[in-house]
């Protein structure tokens, strides 16, 4: 099983990165041979659509489960069709989490936690058209 | 010749400024580019007599022919597919009907439909203003394509008056594009001398001349009048603070309405343009 956390950098001792689809670093991690591997996000700086790319991104990835804190609706959309399950509002570091994880301590999203543009500039109300 | 009036900020008094403009000169074509909020209706009164749809295209995916669709995925400049799964996830607010997905996508397999996202109304207001709106459906996005509709009826012949949209984006840039001249409507406060000096710079990007009006005079400080002054700004003309002018703007009614002797003012501003454009 492999999930993929979103990161602020691109070691395991680094912080869960909050914003989904802007993040800077994804962290895949393979549960079964306790290995890990960090992509950078490329889509961080998508004028809009990001957490779709995002999605598409780890959907690609395949991953079965994604840890993060904030995930926006349309991000949630694809990882549903993908059939990824989304663990989110964790926060901490991502080698936390994965243990958490293990442990069966972490909750499952049935849905999105925060609105569209929300990892665009310092939280909701930012960002725009074109 | 086309003169567009706009701002940076957005409650200036651009649509006061232009349709105030289009009164006194009783005769001439008027375009509300401001298709997201247009309001110059509710001051220029126009019988509407014609109404035009405007649509754009939209992909829809054969789902069924079990093809792979992630090419249209990968080539989305906007983000408004995902395949994933061997689904297809569509966004389309985020579309902007560009085709894109048609020419990289399985042949067959993808096609267009037409989707509503606004309409064009034109009509005539009394003594002989041509007036045209555009008119965005609440929740789309795609206002520049209702702007490009409108943009197609631009007389070559009549005085043309434009209400630009608020702001500096893509949307103000289509409404000013085509005009000689842009009166650009401020209020003398540090908000609106912020978002003139922005305005000012995307005119000059696009080569066309501009001056300003100031708006609400008496409010605010000297800062919009120093910085034109400094900067060789031209300055066609100050509206004061009026209550009455406010008054009669919240009943539907221009400046030279209530103030005839405006009328003379307002064409007065149309002569300088005029010369400055020849």
């Amino acid at each position: 099983m492999i999930v993929v956390v979103s990161s602020t950098g691109n070691e395991i001792t680094a912080s869960i990165d909050p914003r989904f689809g802007r993040c800077a670093y994804y962290i895949a991690y393979d549960l079964e041979k306790d290995t890990f591997k960090a992509v950078e996000n490329t889509s961080r700086n998508a004028t809009g659509g990001a957490g779709i790319q995002a999605a598409q991104a780890v959907a690609d990835m395949d991953a079965d489960a994604v840890i993060t804190t904030n995930i926006g609706p349309n991000a949630f959309r694809v990882l549903e069709a993908a059939g990824i399950k989304v663990y989110s509002g964790t926060t901490g570091t991502v080698s936390q989490a994965i243990e958490d994880l293990k442990k069966g301590s972490l909750g499952t999203a049935k849905s999105p936690n925060v609105g569209e543009k929300f990892g665009m500039g310092q939280g909701p109300g930012r960002g725009g058209m074109n | 010749m086309i003169i567009s009036v706009a701002s940076g900020k957005g409650g200036t008094g651009k649509t006061s400024v232009a349709v105030s403009l289009a009164r006194s000169l009783e005769y001439c074509q008027f375009l509300d580019f401001d298709v997201e909020a247009p309001n110059a209706r509710f001051f220029l009164k126009p019988e509407i007599k014609n109404e035009e749809k405007v649509s754009i295209k939209q992909p829809y995916f054969l789902q069924e022919t079990g093809a792979d669709f992630s090419r249209c995925a990968e080539f989305c400049h906007y983000n408004a597919v995902a395949y994933v799964k061997n689904k297809v996830v569509f966004f389309p607010e985020l579309c902007h009907g560009c085709g894109g997905c048609l020419l990289v996508g399985p042949p067959e397999s993808v096609r267009e439909k037409d989707v509503l996202v606004g309409k064009v109304l034109k009509g005539k207001s009394e003594p002989g203003i041509d007036f045209l709106m555009g008119d965005l459906i609440p929740g789309s996005l795609r206002t520049i394509s209702v702007q490009s509709r409108l943009e197609d009826y631009i007389s070559k012949r009549e005085k043309v008056i434009i209400d630009c949209p608020p702001g500096t984006s893509c949307t103000m840039v289509t409404a000013v594009k085509n005009s000689d001249f842009c009166i650009l409507v401020t209020e003398p406060t540090p908000f609106g001398l912020n978002d003139l000096e922005i305005s000012l710079e995307v005119l000059k990007n696009l080569s066309i001349h501009s001056a300003v009006i100031i708006n609400r005079d008496g409010v605010g400080d000297s800062c919009v009048e120093d910085y034109c002054n400094k900067n060789n700004v031209k300055i066609l003309e100050k509206i004061p603070d009026d209550i009455k002018i406010a008054k009669a703007y919240s009943n539907g009614t221009s400046i030279p309405e209530i103030y005839p002797e405006w009328k003379k003012r307002f064409l007065a501003i149309i002569d300088i343009i005029e010369k400055d454009v020849k």
